[in-house]
């Protein structure tokens, strides 16, 4: 019996022996592994780390994608980009990542994070450029101008920003409507399990559907928030907009519209559901002209 | 009675290898760290460093800033808050006599959470003398005075004439967890994206925010805790066999429930502060060790404690290599770690384990 | 170094289940209480060992125990309980070391494994608690009270024992066995309380019996003196036949109807 006793614990020590080093053993292995290749890391030729969606495609728009060596999570646009070694979320940056990457100057979207990061970065004397963010034609030119600024190249910036300004007004002045005829558009961020996520006011999406030549939907509230079926049927959109997010958000307009909440729109009558790619329609970037032309295109038909 | 001391000689003993898993885990403790130190997406390693510190040349600004300022300090707060996790969590299992037992339970988590998401969301609201003045700590200061003022609140309702009922303890920390978690729901609806996304990141966990700043304001506190939480090993002995005969065996049971009590919400409220959510540490690491060399709380805490801040070192180091220069959120990591094990615990148990 | 219970009353909720009751015990020998259930044994039993909020004071060798620090009253007297249980996997080696934490200092290393052996279950030391059948881990809990109070005297005073049904879960053999453990304990100078349910198992183990009835002692005394027909026909509220077989003097009881 004492045998017997002893021989459970001791096989008891040695599950949590076996547990212990297999959790150890892992642990050194992906630090082995991973240091061992980050040598051979795809970085980029440069030294700039960009950090924000619309940073990087000004960035690129600019012609300076050779001086990135970094990019963000968020990052995703042109699709070269992509090759870039990631960082991570730009509002969870890890310090040493950042660090890791070593560049000499850190272009980054307003609200990047967090501060104990930024605390680090400023400490290993790093250029820190912060571009702020502004849901508007001005806004846009002004991000160009700061990116332009921080890479030292404001006289491309100038060209760049007269001509994303001059598409922009060239795309507004078109989708401009006249009160009456103006459609109302409900963007919904997400629709998962049948419940409704939507936009209020004071968001990327409310700007765009407004510079499109829309009226938001829902004004009774900032921010995005997950909305009553009653609400939503109170709201009767004419037109639905969505992210297109390329498959992995699959609820298709059949789905979509057969919700209770959505039968009763004006929408779900002429099936008017809108899909533009995420980045495009809500990044604030140098291609948002092409966003406005797209969206008042899919509001008005063919003469947007 | 001295012929029988002679024919029955004592069965071989784990509290002696409990006692010498102290050395070896104090050890694993030190490799850890030593791990943690040399690994990292930058390329800074710790043998190279010690290589230039004998032969005195002096390090780069660069390996400097990434070690003292970045690596020595998440090597800190992941010591401090694994050790922190994992010895609250035995205290509690021992207080409540439930191998199950977690911090959780005495609403440390919720009230940590509701603190937490009251500071994300509200935060932008508070005057701006006020939000300069405590600046980045805003969240982490009202995580840990969510945390430890719910649990002094479930302390104060289930203490009745200077005895605390812990069943009371365990069903009003169920109410107030819901209740958090209600009002969490309505700061939820009131957030805006982007705090949203802080939210959620919070609730992971991490330790990348790691800092000497947060270091030096809930190391002490945590320190302390421990140091007061190990002082119990003698009394949770007692308690396994039920208070009253605690009590008969001469220790003094609500003191020591007060100071348990105390010393978790302490820990654990600084730790889950400085951190965020990082589960099942206190589940796992006391559950392993009293598999190994049984449930004696003299040696379970003190090896709970190297353990916890072992495995917690570990589980930081995996969460920022496997998908460098980027990071994952430590509580993920901890999860996928212990969340298999935690149910391997269960299966084995089954029919063993009442709550 | 008697042990002392003056006056004590205990209230459950607003029924009182003690009256103000005087209980008195002397080192050296074994004190019964006896009594129908509900009678009050055990609450006794459980005011003058500290677990119920009681009137009356409880004093050990002339000395308010309510006074004690607690560790002080704990190497005085050791309180087994009617049933124990035990969180996590303790051994029974482990558990009857629990007893030593509170008893004296001095070698006390041998002490579990005497203790276990005096129970007969030395050879379950490396067991689980868990593991074990009722009347084993009842012998085992005996086993841990035993080493709290090792020395039946010590320092000149002497210790107590404080049982509650010890035999309640046991055959007839440990049921012998565990009297005899506390009839050495009170033959080298330590002090019993038993709350007893086996009337001839007090007669033929006790020094002293106390009955109670109904929350009031209805008498105290050797076992020949108390355990007769009007007594505890009166305190079980049903006939019983005492009997004394003259080789031994003990008193020997069978209820009535068998008995005529």
């Amino acid at each position: 019996m004492i045998g017997a006793a002893c021989k459970h614990t001791r096989r008891g020590s040695w599950t949590i022996a076996a547990i212990t080093l297999a959790t150890a053993l892992f642990g050194a292995h992906t630090a082995w592994t991973v240091s061992a290749a980050s040598s051979a890391h795809a970085e980029g030729s440069g030294d700039v780390l960009s950090l924000g969606g619309s940073v990087t495609e000004i960035v690129a728009a600019l012609g300076q994608e050779h001086r990135l060596k970094a990019r963000d999570t968020t990052s995703s646009y042109p699709p070269s980009v992509t090759d870039l070694p990631d960082v991570g979320y730009v509002r969870a940056l890890s310090p040493e990542g950042v660090l890791a990457v070593n560049p000499s100057l850190i272009v980054a979207e307003e609200g990047a994070g967090p501060p104990e990061a930024l605390e680090v970065i400023r400490a290993a004397r790093i250029e820190y450029v912060e571009v702020p963010e502004a849901y508007s034609r001005d806004g846009i030119l002004r991000k160009i101008e700061v990116v332009g600024d921080a890479l030292g190249v404001s006289d491309r910036a100038e060209d760049l920003a007269r001509k994303v300004g001059a598409d922009l007004s060239t795309a507004m002045t078109k989708a401009e409507r006249a009160e009456a005829d103006k459609r109302r558009v409900l963007f919904i961020i997400s629709a998962n399990g049948g419940k409704i996520t939507a936009s209020g006011s004071g968001t990327a999406a409310d700007a765009i559907i407004r510079m499109a030549g829309g009226v938001n939907a829902v004004t009774s509230f900032d921010g995005y928030k997950q909305m009553s079926d009653e609400a939503l049927a109170a709201a009767a959109p004419d037109a639905i907009l969505m992210m297109d997010r390329s498959g992995d958000h699959a609820v298709d307009d059949e789905e979509l519209l057969s919700l209770p909440a959505m039968r009763l729109t004006p929408a779900a009558e002429t099936r008017d559901v809108i899909r533009i790619d995420g980045m495009l329609l809500l990044g604030f970037g140098p291609r948002t002209a092409q966003a406005v032309t797209e969206l008042s295109g899919a509001l008005y038909g063919g003469e947007g | 009675m001295v012929a029988e001391t002679q024919s029955f000689t004592a069965p071989r003993d784990r509290h002696l290898f409990a006692r010498q898993l102290h050395l070896w885990l104090a050890a694993f403790l030190i490799f850890c760290a030593a791990l943690s130190l040399q690994f990292g997406a930058a390329d800074v390693r710790l043998s190279a460093l010690l290589g230039k510190l004998v032969t005195g040349e002096p390090l780069s600004q660069m390996e400097r800033i990434v070690l003292f300022d970045i690596r020595l300090p998440r090597l800190a707060m992941g010591g401090l808050v694994g050790a922190a996790l994992a010895v609250s969590g035995a205290t509690m299992q021992g207080l409540f006599r439930n191998p199950l037992a977690d911090p959780g339970i005495v609403g440390v988590g919720a009230g940590a959470g509701l603190g937490a998401i009251l500071a994300i969301v509200l935060g932008s609201m508070l005057p701006l003398g006020l939000t300069q003045l405590i600046g980045a700590q805003l969240v982490p200061v009202a995580a840990f005075l969510g945390g430890w003022g719910s649990t002094l609140l479930l302390y104060h309702v289930s203490t009745r004439g200077g005895r605390t009922s812990v069943a009371t303890m365990l069903l009003a920390g169920i109410a107030l967890g819901a209740l958090a978690g209600a009002v969490s729901g309505i700061l939820v609806y009131i957030a805006d994206d982007q705090q949203l996304r802080d939210l959620t990141f919070w609730g992971l966990g991490s330790l990348a925010g790691a800092s000497w700043g947060k270091i030096l304001t809930a190391g002490p506190l945590i320190v302390i805790s421990i140091a007061a939480a190990l002082c119990l090993g003698r009394g949770l002995n007692g308690l396994a066999l039920g208070e009253a005969t605690a009590a008969h065996m001469g220790i003094a049971v609500q003191r020591m429930k007060s100071v348990a009590i105390l010393s978790v919400a302490g820990a654990t409220g600084a730790a889950v502060a400085i951190s965020g959510g990082i589960g099942f540490v206190g589940i796992v690491v006391p559950h392993l060790l009293r598999l190994a060399c049984g449930p004696d709380h003299r040696t379970l805490l003190v090896n709970a404690g190297l353990l916890g801040a072992s495995l917690l070192i570990l589980a930081d180091v995996i969460a920022r290599m496997v998908i460098s220069p980027a990071e994952l959120p430590i509580g993920i990591v901890t999860a996928v770690l212990g969340a298999p094990v935690f149910l391997w615990i269960l299966l084995r148990r089954r029919g063993v384990v009442d709550l | 170094m008697t042990l002392e219970a003056r006056s004590i009353s205990v209230d459950y909720g607003k029924r009182r289940v003690l009256h103000g009751v005087t209980f008195m015990a002397r080192p050296g020998a074994v004190t019964a209480i006896v009594g129908p259930n509900g009678s009050g044994k055990s609450t006794l039993l459980g005011a003058v060992s500290g677990d119920l909020p009681h009137e009356g004071t409880v004093s050990l060798g002339g000395r308010d125990v309510a006074r004690m620090p607690i560790w002080q009253v704990a190497a005085q007297r050791a309180v087994l309980p009617q049933a124990s249980r035990l969180a996590f996997d303790f051994t029974v080696l482990e558990v009857v070391r629990l007893g030593l934490q509170s008893g004296r200092s001095g070698d006390r290393a041998d002490i579990p494994m005497r203790a276990l052996a005096r129970v007969g279950l030395a050879h379950y030391a490396a067991r689980t608690f868990q593991e074990l059948s009722g009347g084993e881990a009842q012998r085992v809990m005996l086993a841990r009270v035993l080493a709290q109070v090792w020395e039946p005297v010590d320092q000149g005073e002497a210790r107590w024992l404080l049982l509650d049904e010890p035999v309640s879960s046991l055959d007839i053999a440990h049921q012998l066995q565990v009297m005899q453990i506390a009839r050495d304990f009170a033959s080298a100078g330590g002090g019993v309380v038993a709350v007893m349910h086996d009337l001839n198992l007090t007669a033929l183990f006790a020094d002293e019996v106390t009955v109670l009835s109904e929350g009031e002692i209805i008498a105290a005394g050797t076992p020949g003196a108390v355990m007769t027909d009007a007594i505890l026909s009166r305190a079980y509220g049903c006939a019983l036949k005492v009997s004394t077989p003259p080789a031994r003097n003990i008193p020997y009881i069978l209820p009535h109807a068998a008995a005529s």
